[in-house]
């Protein structure tokens, strides 16, 4: 009797299993699995087990950048004499406290200016992670479909508009952040009412596509949302032009753009839960 | 178990890191050491399913297409698998070759995969620059986390390298 260790499958049995998970994977990709589906689900699970690591090295790390600080603090004033030196550690150590309170004392009154001016439902979040890859351009936020987080809402901070939610779990969720080169958002220049597309590129930046050669724009522009694309409403910042190409072929304008949000350095940011009202299939808004 | 752990540590450590420093993309890609480890070492039938879950798990937590990361691991370590398979040459040299070439096609692949082929072929020299010293920076790394992960399997009492039967 044949040995069921020499037959095919068995010898083979590692690049059949790699070869069907290939497979696997490539359907997930080109049906563009969500989380809802059976595929996407354990996605959310991932998410759960590592938000509770995620906000706890985000404050230990807070602590520890007060902690190196207060290190230098304390070496020079050791020069001096221990009482000093415990007393302008002391110092220090409260100053850190209060100009970290302060500085996020004034982050979320400007925020909370922000929500009181836009007259929308929002919620407040963290951030607490960055992409795991540094490929895409997302962010991961403490907050999630438990506090009526949705994918596809829209995501602001104080400069302007910083994206739109792809992914939710109970208690956490991710943005794609709009130099994201699969992001997208239905804006127009403020002063000419030029509409467009503004978009992320690959290799790390913005750009308003669909800009006709002949429409008024020039550099400084302020580029608002236009409101028609369902996730943010009319009027929110989004940036201002900061180069325009006018040379080579085409029948639109190579656009750069300036996002008003420093993307780069985002800590608290407000989802916009209350979505503009848009014509649905069946015609009622 | 040791890979589960080592990836949920891997990302972790990409997460959050990545967060505090100021040029976020050149940090070493973690989860795609681990891959190749995988697949340079581990020849039994589980793990190509390890490396898919690893893809998976990255893929929660980066990116916007759900499988991309499950695609590009799995590839991967079928890579590296076949690799060990057929090269007769050992040295300390091959892991971190590997991981470098794995590195290289996984910016690539995922690039490809989400804006086209076309932002590869038009990517600009400063891009490219970014892309090797990220594959440099992986490379360099691979040795340690080689050598954390057999300290692990020792550890464990798990074999080293397990060959394929």
């Amino acid at each position: 009797m044949q040995d069921p260790k020499d037959t095919f499958l068995w010898r083979n049995r590692v690049a059949l299993a790699g070869g069907v998970l290939l497979l696997v994977a490539a359907h997930m990709i080109s049906s563009g699995v969500k989380q809802s589906d059976a595929l996407g689900r354990p996605e959310g699970v991932v998410a759960e087990i590592m938000r509770p690591f995620q906000a706890a090295s985000s404050r230990m790390a807070s602590s520890a950048a007060d902690l190196f600080h207060d290190y230098f603090v304390l070496t020079k004033a050791a020069r001096e004499n221990v009482h000093l030196k415990e007393q302008i550690a002391q110092l220090n150590q409260r100053q850190a406290t209060m100009v970290e309170l302060e500085l996020e004392n004034r982050r979320l009154a400007e925020l909370l200016d922000l929500k009181e001016a836009l007259d929308l439902r929002v919620v407040a979040a963290d951030v607490i992670g960055s992409d795991a890859t540094g490929m895409a351009r997302t962010l991961i936020l403490n907050q999630g479909d438990g506090s009526g987080l949705q994918p596809g809402m829209g995501v602001i901070a104080i400069g302007g508009v910083v994206g739109k939610l792809i992914a939710t779990s109970h208690s956490a969720s991710r943005v794609m952040l709009l130099n994201d080169h699969n992001c997208a958002v239905d804006a127009f220049v403020q002063r000419s009412r030029a509409r467009g597309i503004v978009a992320g590129v690959a290799d790390d930046g913005v750009i308003m596509k669909y800009i006709e050669r002949t429409d008024d724009i020039k550099v400084g522009d302020a580029v608002v949302t236009s409101g028609l694309d369902g996730v943010f409403p009319r009027g929110l910042l989004i940036g201002s032009v900061a180069a325009i190409q006018r040379k080579g072929p085409g029948l639109f304008l190579n656009v750069s753009i300036q996002p008003a949000a420093n993307l780069r350095k985002l800590e608290q940011v407000l989802v916009i839960t209350q979505t503009p009202p848009h014509l649905t299939d069946s015609g009622t808004s | 178990m040791l890979f589960a752990v080592a990836t949920l540590v891997a990302l972790w450590l990409e997460t959050e890191v990545r967060l505090w420093l100021p040029a976020g993309i050149l940090f070493p890609n973690l989860v795609l050491i681990l891959t190749v480890d995988l697949g340079l070492k581990q020849h039994n039938g589980l793990a190509p399913a390890l490396a898919f879950a690893m893809g998976y798990a990255t893929d929660a937590l980066s990116g916007t297409h759900l499988g991309v990361n499950a695609f590009m691991m799995t590839l991967i370590f079928l890579l590296s698998y076949e690799l060990s398979r057929h090269v007769w040459v050992t040295g300390k040299i091959i892991g971190p070759l590997t991981v470098a070439l794995a590195d290289l096609l996984n910016t690539l692949g995922v690039m490809a995969i989400t804006a086209g082929v076309a932002s590869v072929t038009t990517m600009k020299a400063p891009a490219w620059r970014m892309i090797l010293i990220q594959a440099l920076i992986t490379a360099a790394v691979a040795p340690l986390i080689f050598m954390i992960l057999d300290v692990g399997k020792r550890a464990l009492r798990l074999p080293v390298r397990v060959a394929a039967e």
